[in-house]
């Protein structure tokens, strides 16, 4: 087995030319090493280390846009005074990943490539209208988050690509947000369903815009475009947050069919959805 | 076979090893330091919970490869000079081990809190161990026992 380990983008592109469909890519570890125990898992030829590679490590702004390297921990991003102020839902989404050890090893980009459709970080990261750089031979290119997962566990990456970075603009003043993610237990839970909105309301309470991002509701991420419609121009109330809600499990319905989880899921992304629209817009539930 | 030189509980160490192998192979099984448990395997259980470089990690999930040049304190590295730890004190006097097989991981997850939060609130200290699993104590000797190590490493101070 070949072990690579590029220590900065140069080095990291010259890799690319020669990987395959038996080339590993290795960020936190945290989801690969389960994997790798797994009786389907085919060992990889080569691994590429991407732990050492500079440029994917940093978080910063620059020309009104906040970005994210692909390496960063999800403690790293907790700790940023930057996305805590900017973009705290998705400080609150890393923070409720795993336990503190994952937290430690496991990175942004890794959450998103490993494209579990229960992944913390991506409702908060759609709701935020981010996009994500990736690196192949040519060069580097945006990709909107929308566009980037295929399937379950499927993004649109290529064997000889890597993503090295998200980008999204800070959220403006006056502009709520929030992140629910329901589990079976409080701590080191695989998510169920999570949710994460971002919400903007003038001072009479009408919303101006809303971005709506459900986890585990859709075979492939979206925002509820259906509920955002509905809502846009509307008054901030109960009623209106749970027609959302509504809106959103019809939708999801209409796109998966009746499964045998539907009769948990309807009733239960409906409530979500208010409680996580109430709380981006600083409102307790009643 | 990849080269991996790091430092673990203060002594350097150099090994000749497969890309594949994780840290916790490495501590186990390469350098015969057992006290850093195997439980689950997939980052669930925190039996095998080490401190790398200030952060408590599952070294179950940490390529070995990625541990070259880092700085690593297992169980064996938490007493000095024959002497426990405050915290490993205190989980003997509040009976906070029973089969022990947590206990490793629990301990460095404890004093890896109290090296960045001396002074931790019961919710900080539950945030702070609920990726080690305990199956016998029922949490509550653990907890009160980092509070107890807490108290007594304040007045230390």
């Amino acid at each position: 087995m070949n072990y690579l380990r590029p220590k900065n983008l140069t080095e990291l592109t010259r890799t690319l030319s020669d990987a395959s469909a038996a080339t590993q890519f290795v960020a936190g570890g945290t989801d690969v090493l389960v994997e790798s125990r797994q009786p389907y898992f085919s060992k990889p030829q080569t691994l590429i280390d991407l732990s050492r590679v500079d440029e994917l490590k940093s978080i910063s702004e620059t020309n009104g846009l906040i970005r994210i390297g692909a390496m960063a921990t999800h403690s790293e991003i907790i700790a940023q005074p930057l996305i805590q102020r900017q973009a705290p839902l998705l400080a609150q989404a890393c923070a409720e990943i795993g336990s503190q050890q994952i937290r430690n090893r496991g990175t942004l980009g890794g959450n998103i490539c490993n494209a579990s459709p229960c992944a913390d970080t991506v409702p908060p990261l759609l709701a935020l209208d981010a996009q994500v750089e990736v690196l192949n031979e040519q060069g580097l290119r945006r990709v909107a988050m929308q566009e980037f997962f295929v399937k379950p566990y499927q993004t649109v990456l290529q064997k000889n690509e890597v993503l090295t970075a998200v980008y999204f603009p800070p959220l403006p003043d006056g502009y709520g947000s929030a992140f629910y993610k329901l589990g079976r237990r409080k701590a080191l839970a695989i998510s169920r369903i999570n949710m994460a909105a971002v919400l903007k309301t003038n001072h009479h309470g009408i919303i101006e815009e809303v971005r709506l991002a459900p986890g585990s509701v859709f075979p492939v991420w979206k925002r509820v475009a259906a509920a955002e419609r509905f809502l846009t121009g509307k008054k901030i109330t109960d009623q209106n947050f749970m027609q959302a809600g509504q809106i959103t499990a019809q939708e999801m319905i209409k796109i998966s069919g009746r499964r045998w989880s539907t009769p948990y899921k309807e009733p239960v992304v409906a409530a979500l959805v208010k409680r996580v629209l109430l709380m981006a817009a600083g409102l307790e539930e009643q | 076979m990849i080269t991996v030189s790091l430092t673990i509980n203060k002594k350097e160490y150099t090994c000749e090893i497969d890309p594949q192998t994780t840290l916790l192979e490495l501590l186990r099984e390469h350098l015969g330091l057992t006290g850093t448990k195997r439980g689950c395997e997939i980052g669930e259980c925190g039996a095998c919970t080490v401190i790398m470089d200030g952060l408590t990690v599952n070294s179950c999930l940490v390529p070995a490869f990625q541990a070259d040049g880092s700085d690593i304190t297992t169980i064996e590295g938490i007493a000095s000079n024959g002497k426990l730890h405050p915290v490993q004190e205190a989980f003997l006097e509040y009976d906070a081990v029973h089969c022990g097989f947590c206990t490793p991981g629990m301990v460095l997850s404890a004093v890896n809190l109290l090296d960045n939060n001396p002074q931790p609130s019961q919710e900080d200290i539950r945030r702070a161990l609920a990726g080690n699993l305990c199956r016998c104590t029922g949490y509550q000797q653990i907890f009160d026992a980092v509070q107890a190590a807490s108290k007594k490493m304040k007045s230390k101070r």
